[in-house]
């Protein structure tokens, strides 16, 4: 067939913009800095780091074992309701069966993830379960919705045969079950086989139903992924998605294999051929293919049938040899402490640090004299975990929240009192980290992390003179090159810090006065931004932003030769506390007390400040010195600025809880000034 | 002749439709017999229930003297050729015919040599290695007759096996299975609905009809002597009149008392006279011991074909002689040429030729059957 120009055009267009995205992702998978904005030389840097990366590479074994038992599963259990549906002689019954099983596939995700947690979570009260949801129920939640694609693949192939094959079978001697084994499994292979492979990759992609049922210490992929959003999600996922993409071709091109043509295919090519000699086939099919036009099959047909019954063989072999191995290496016997914190957070033996929860399992060996297995999983806000913990279904010994979320737990009586004769190393904690207004009478946390609000600009493109405040942010010297938060509570808070206001205030004028200062802004501002500001600030784009100290430290690793950036924290800013507890529904308590001692010895603590690059309120880190010599003297000025005075400012500047009727209003106020 | 399979007093509804009404058959050793009869005369039940594929709601199936009604299929000595053969496409033609021995798990040697003669009786040879898929519509039915014998079963049974072929190939595949029946000794048990190849092929002819036999016998039995009027209409052509039997051998129909050779009815018992088109002489109005008017004819090669309406009856005659439309002849009947037969029900349902048309008569021959 000979295309016009403007439908090459088009073709190529759409290839483009079908590709284009995977093309960047393989692209900046090698490369070698983490910028996004700038290709600085190929490397395979991020493909070694995912070696290295322990939690994701179980969230990628969890994947797989999730992924090859649901298919496996799912594709047994679905080509025998096929056969069965099939062979029913009602067909009212018949036809309803059909339609029925195909629902769960029509039903949006979101609906069918909630309705599986809701029945595993009533299921599990019924029996009295402390949780209900574990790598059981998402296993069931996969098989269900992969079941009807199984079934779809299948039926038709059923249906394509001639009825005639088994009765011939058995009329040649086969039992009716060596006749389904000899005639009609051969017959459906294909549909079988593009079945298991289509219920493998949709549970191995699945997020929404996953998201809902998920239990504690079972964490698939994109679960992880999706929970690394407090930090940029680091050039270790374009490798890892890239993997994953070839992977997913290469079945792909499998699948297709597999779907060539049966016997009334090749007829039904046959005749279409005459008709229509170039059949404009999907590329990947075309390439695999060869019956289009073809009338000489003998040969081809015979070799094809036995290519794909060893393709067949092998997919099989594969799966079953993967499950096996993976039954054998999962399965713990020793007690298992679930801990949940945000994603990113945590020194995981990635980029040559320090493996922190393999440490811990050794020192607690070491110590105590038993083994523990410790299951970390990872949310990505605090209103996720708080959802997911007072559903009731899943069951957590130690979580990382922020100070609000914690005042508002403790008051809830979701937290458990802390037994600080366990947690020896408390006494590490510094002055000013304790009584703080979350926690005042020090009963239920133990801090983990602290950091700010402060302004980060560009020393190439910002006069130094015009730093140190708030007012930077409003010079219009600038305009067009500040960037502001596009979040209404962080935004809102640097317009009331420059005019002296109560950031936690119950007083709506207080809010309007905010927001009018920044409506003045808004001219200036290039955008509002999230985790934009990476790129936009690494590259030079923008001039300055306010962000979080930490993240700052990010930045500069990556920074663009042209950009300088530089750091600093105004007088009254912002301040937030992330802080261990333990959650009523703490399976393990002494073990999640030894955690939380842990986690306040030396070797870890510095690890873990050095990894996550915020202040550490722990004494053995922010006094050693090869710890302030690696952080350098300009990380250790601003991570931890005049800690005598540190309670008093947190106190005053830190957020807190607002009510609803406060929330509504600050939301309101905010879609104002982000409509005009 | 030994027995092989015998069915007694037979009877099976489908969704309370009666499909076979108490049907009862022998078939002998080495014999080749043929179940004829048009689409829903319930032929190819008899088959599957013979094959094991439906059980009787009543009634027996002997297998050399042995009750099998409640054997499963691959327990019977009996293989099957399908109407569409039901070749297994994911094998090709060599393990398509081995799939029987290879179920009974025989030692390759010994599946190499069945396989290889069955192959030669069927003319496949160096067909091994092909895709039953890529073979011709004739092939495949040699593919599976040889996967059907190469278990040696006691009986064949053969399920409208030529029905999709195309008429050369039928005839050619009539005389080929007719020889291989021959070769193997083995009992083949036919369905179709074609009287020719019925006819043509068999030893024994079994004519049914809604679900019962109306007649058993050899082709030539069956073709001269009719039981009544379907068997008569079905097996070729025939003019079937009413008559009165007015004492042995001596029959008034058409308004003229006729010789026959039967003998032994009732006196001036009301029966139904065959007489076949082509027994029919034509002679000059004068002579004929029937008169009528030609009311048309068709040349068909060998003969014509005219059709005479003697008193508002229409006949079928088949004559080398040549008469125009319009003319009028006399016919004249020779007494061996009259079959005489009892009543039945289908007594004044066949046998008159004025709604008759070639093309309607092949329509309902080429249905292929579709029975379940």
């Amino acid at each position: 067939m000979k295309m016009k120009p403007i439908a090459k055009i088009y073709t190529a267009l759409i290839m483009l913009f079908l590709f284009a995205p995977i093309a960047i992702l393989l692209v900046f998978s090698f490369n070698e800095a983490k910028s996004l904005s700038v290709f600085s030389g190929g490397s395979l840097y991020w493909y070694k780091e995912l070696l290295h990366d322990t939690e994701t590479l179980d969230a990628v074994r969890n994947t797989l074992i999730l992924a090859i038992s649901a298919s496996l599963i799912s594709t047994v259990m679905g080509t025998a309701a096929a056969v069965g549906i099939f062979r029913l002689r009602n067909k009212v019954l018949r036809t309803s069966l059909d339609t029925v099983t195909n629902i769960p596939m029509i039903n949006p995700d979101i609906i069918t993830g909630i309705s599986l947690m809701l029945m595993f979570v009533f299921v599990g009260r019924l029996f009295g379960a402390a949780t209900s949801l574990n790598f059981g129920t998402m296993l069931i939640a996969h098989i269900t919705f992969c079941l009807p694609y199984v079934i779809l693949q299948v039926l038709p192939k059923l249906q394509q045969m001639d009825r005639a094959l088994p009765e011939a079978a058995m009329d040649l001697g086969c039992t009716p079950l060596k006749a389904f084994i000899k005639v009609e499994i051969p017959e459906i292979m294909p549909g079988v086989i593009t079945g298991l492979i289509m219920a493998f990759t949709l549970s191995l992609d699945d997020f929404v139903i996953s998201y809902f049922t998920s239990g504690n210490g079972f964490e698939t992929l994109p679960i992880r992924i999706y929970n690394m959003t407090k930090k940029t999600v680091t050039p270790k996922m374009y490798a890892l998605s890239t993997i994953i993409f070839f992977v997913i071709l290469a079945l792909l091109i499998m699948t297709n294999l597999m779907d060539n043509p049966t016997y009334a295919e090749t007829r039904r090519n046959e005749r279409r051929a005459g008709r229509n000699k170039a059949d404009a086939d999907g590329f990947v099919a075309s390439a695999t293919s060869g019956t289009v036009g073809g009338r000489d099959v003998p040969p081809v047909g015979s070799a094809r049938a036995k290519f794909r019954r060893r393709i067949a063989l092998a997919i099989g072999g594969v799966l079953a040899v993967g499950m096996i191995i993976i039954l054998v290496v999962a399965a713990p016997q020793t007690p298992v402490l679930n801990v949940y914190n945000w994603g990113e957070y945590i020194s995981d033996g990635s980029e040559g640090s320090f493996d922190t929860i393999k440490g811990f399992e050794a020192w607690y060996k070491e110590k105590y004299g038993s083994e523990v297995e410790v299951n970390y999983t990872t949310f990505a806000s605090n209103e996720d975990m708080y959802a997911k913990i007072s559903s009731g279904a899943v069951s957590y010994d130690v979580i990382i929240p922020s100070d609000y979320m914690i005042a508002r737990m403790a008051q809830e009586g979701m937290l458990l009192e802390l037994d600080y004769d366990n947690i020896p190393n408390y006494s590490h904690i510094g002055e000013s980290f304790r009584g703080l207004y979350y926690d005042p009478d020090n009963r239920y946390s133990v801090p983990y992390t602290y950091s700010f609000v402060g302004v980060i600009w560009d020393a190439n493109q910002v006069d130094e003179e015009d730093t140190g405040d708030w007012d930077l942010l409003w010079n219009e010297k600038y305009a067009g090159n500040i960037l502001q938060f596009n979040n209404s509570r962080d935004a809102f808070a640097t317009a009331q810090f420059k005019l002296g206001l109560d950031v936690n205030s119950q007083d709506p004028e207080t809010w309007r006065r905010a927001l009018a200062e920044l409506k003045k802004q808004s001219p200036l501002v290039k955008s509002y931004v999230m985790d934009e500001v990476y790129n936009m600030m690494e590259s030079g784009e923008a001039a300055a932003v306010p962000y979080y100290a930490g993240d700052y430290f990010t930045m500069l690793d990556a920074q663009a030769e042209s950009v300088d950036l530089r750091f600093y924290l105004p007088e009254r800013s912002n301040y937030f506390i992330d802080a261990m507890c333990i959650p009523t529904c703490c399976q393990h308590k002494d073990i999640a007390e030894a955690f939380i001692n842990y986690m306040l010895e030396e070797e870890p603590a510095i690890a873990n400040a050095e990894y996550i690059c915020y202040g550490c309120p722990n004494d053995l880190v922010y006094e050693n010195e090869d710890y302030a010599e690696e952080m350098g003297e300009e990380a250790m000025e601003i991570l931890y600025p005049d800690l005598d005075t540190f309670a008093e400012r947190y106190n005053s500047f830190a957020f807190r809880n607002l009510d609803s009727d406060m929330l509504d209003l600050v939301n309101t106020l905010w879609e104002e000034l982000k409509i005009n | 002749m030994r027995k092989i399979i015998e069915l007694k007093n037979i009877s099976k509804a489908f969704d309370g439709e009666t499909v076979l009404d108490n049907i009862s058959l022998d078939i002998y050793d080495n014999e080749f017999l043929t179940l004829l009869g048009p689409s829903g005369c319930g032929k190819t039940t008899t088959l599957r229930i013979i094959a094991g594929f439906e059980q009787p709601d009543e009634g027996s199936v002997l297998f050399l003297g042995e009750d099998i009604a409640s054997l499963p299929p691959h327990k019977r000595n009996v293989n099957t050729v399908f109407q569409r053969y039901a070749l297994f496409p994911h094998l090709n033609v060599y393990e398509n015919v081995a799939f029987p021995l290879r179920v009974k798990k025989e030692d390759d040697a010994e599946i190499h040599q069945k396989v290889s003669e069955m192959l030669k009786l069927v003319a496949l040879a160096g067909f091994e290695k092909r895709s039953v898929t890529s073979l011709s519509g004739g092939q495949q039915q040699r593919v599976a007759i040889a996967r059907a014998l190469v278990g040696r079963p006691k009986v064949l049974l053969l399920d409208e096996p030529l029905a999709a072929l195309d008429l050369k190939l039928r005839k050619d595949m009539q005389q080929e299975l007719k020889n291989i029946q021959k070769a193997t000794g083995i009992t083949f048990v036919f369905v179709t609905h074609d009287q020719e190849e019925a006819l043509s092929m068999s030893d024994t002819v079994v004519v049914m009809s809604e679900g019962k036999i109306q007649q058993i016998g050899t082709p030539i039995d069956i073709y001269n002597e009719p039981k009544n009027a379907f068997v008569a209409d079905f097996i070729g052509e025939s003019n079937i009149v009413n008559g009165i039997m007015l004492e042995d051998r001596k029959v008034r129909f058409s308004g003229h008392v006729f010789d026959c050779v039967d003998a032994g009815f009732g006196k001036n018992e009301a029966v139904d006279v065959v007489v076949r088109p082509e027994d029919v002489d034509i002679v000059p109005e004068e002579k004929g011991m029937l008169k009528g008017e030609v009311s048309s004819v068709t040349f068909l090669g060998v003969y014509y074909e005219i059709i005479v309406d003697i008193a508002g009856f229409k006949w079928m005659i088949q004559t080398t002689d040549f008469v125009d439309v319009g003319e009028k002849i006399g016919l004249y009947i020779e007494p061996d040429a009259i079959h005489i037969m009892h009543k039945s029900q289908y007594s004044g349902m066949f046998g008159d030729y004025s709604s008759f048309s070639n093309e309607f008569d092949e329509l309902s021959d080429a249905e292929v059957e579709v029975e379940e």
